[in-house]
């Protein structure tokens, strides 16, 4: 009763999340969790990434141009596509998963005299050339006569496509990495907004199990440890498939004990995982018998 | 050109930009004043911060914009001033001269101290504010 999977179910991408799991259970002593940017994880986060050429050099929209052809021996063939490999390499940086900044609500002075000088609220930006746009001066100056500091919301206007019902309808539409993309230009990396689409995304994929869209692109990273964090909640039974999957036992399996481990130890729903543990053992006694 | 604007005496600052050709006024000097964007067809004022020389008109060859300033509130009721610190802190540093409204923006931002005027001008409009709200109240009360 093995289920028919797409060909997106990745096999190294149930290996390298058994192998996340591992890393948690690895350390006992160490109270630290292993956070996004040690050397390992990323180690980890690369190989899942992969390194599909096809795909991270796919024709992106620009002005056509009729192909061009060399005609080269094997050797030169051979170095050409080791350079490109190391472009895609560079294109496939992963953008860090950094925790949610801190909202600014810093009042500068309050000045009860101005009370009702204007109805309008003066915005004062600082246009200095060589700051960052983080640590520049927005200051708003109230009618109530508070100087304040402008919060994250205010210095920026968010794109309709992150409201909600929009994002549903660009999901449908199989454009998450777009989504991606452009919630990273938009947005700074630690913002609340930035993270909750980003959640809103994955969740979206998990749900789908829309894994091979993602697969040699930037934001798999992020994806993964945002599944490691989701402690497994509903993808749980199918989770559980890939990695038991039968091709996959070809590859060093993890044991089934380091799952409950990591359940009764880090994870939040450790109900749920072990339902979804029950529920594997199963099927796989019913697609065995 | 090596003299620093400083060295010299106050009122006849010699610019050491090499972009353009200034003109030195006889007693003049620079002041920061707000100047208005060409927009003169339309009904829309816009104020741009400006470095500029005494002598020249208001809205002539300037040295250096500083900034700008909106007069007209946006649709979240917003008047957007934009401000080059470094920029005004180094034309102070030479001598330059703000005007009162230029001074009043920089007080309500907080960069000055705050400006009297803005005081006196606050309990002014709130003392007009008043007169009109019993008036109103009278004039309802007689219909």
């Amino acid at each position: 009763m093995v289920s028919s999977f797409d060909s997106g179910l990745v096999p190294e991408l149930a290996s390298s999340i058994s192998e996340v799991i591992h890393l948690f259970l690895g350390s006992p002593d160490a109270h630290v969790k292993p956070q996004f940017m040690d050397a390992e994880v990323q180690d980890i986060l690369t190989r899942i990434t992969g390194l599909d050429l096809e795909k991270v050099f796919r024709p992106i929209k620009q002005e056509l141009k009729p192909p061009t052809y060399k005609l080269m021996t094997d050797a030169q063939l051979k170095e050409v596509t080791q350079s490109a490999r190391e472009q895609a390499q560079r294109l496939l940086k992963m953008p860090p998963v950094l925790p949610e900044r801190k909202p600014i609500n810093d009042v500068l002075s309050e000045d009860k005299i101005l009370e009702g000088m204007d109805t309008a609220k003066y915005v004062f930006t600082d246009i200095t050339f060589n700051i960052p746009h983080r640590e520049r001066f927005i200051v708003i100056r109230e009618p109530t006569g508070t100087l304040r500091k402008a919060s994250w919301e205010e210095r920026q206007d968010p794109h309709p496509v992150f409201k909600e019902e929009n994002l549903k309808v660009v999901f449908v539409q199989d454009h998450h990495e777009d989504v991606l993309d452009l919630c990273q230009v938009q947005f700074e990396l630690d913002s609340s907004e930035y993270i909750r689409v980003h959640a809103a995304t994955y969740e979206d994929l998990e749900k789908m199990r829309k894994y091979d869209l993602l697969r040699s692109t930037r934001p798999i990273g992020g994806l993964v440890w945002y599944l490691k964090d989701l402690c497994v909640r509903p993808v749980a039974p199918n989770l559980f498939r890939l990695l038991y999957h039968p091709l996959n036992l070809a590859l060093p399996a993890v044991p089934l004990k380091y799952p409950l481990i990591y359940a009764k130890r880090e994870s939040q729903r450790a109900g749920y995982v072990e339902l979804a543990l029950q529920a594997y053992e199963q099927t796989s006694a019913e697609s065995s018998v | 050109m090596a003299s620093l604007p400083c060295d010299e005496s106050v009122y006849l600052n010699m610019v050491h930009l090499s972009s353009f050709l200034l003109k030195t006024y006889h007693g003049g000097h620079i002041v920061i004043r707000l100047a208005m964007a060409g927009h003169k067809q339309s009904n829309r004022p816009f104020y741009r911060i400006v470095a500029a020389y005494n002598k020249r008109a208001r809205d002539s060859k300037y040295i250096e914009q500083l900034g700008s300033y909106d007069p007209l509130p946006n649709i979240y009721n917003e008047k957007l001033v934009s401000i080059n610190s470094d920029r005004i802190k180094y034309w102070i540093g030479c001598g330059a001269h703000p005007t009162k409204p230029v001074a009043k923006l920089l007080g309500l931002a907080g960069f000055f101290p705050l400006h009297p005027m803005t005081v006196t001008e606050t309990e002014r409009h709130r003392a007009l504010a008043e007169e009109a709200a019993p008036e109103d109240g009278v004039k309802q009360q007689e219909l």
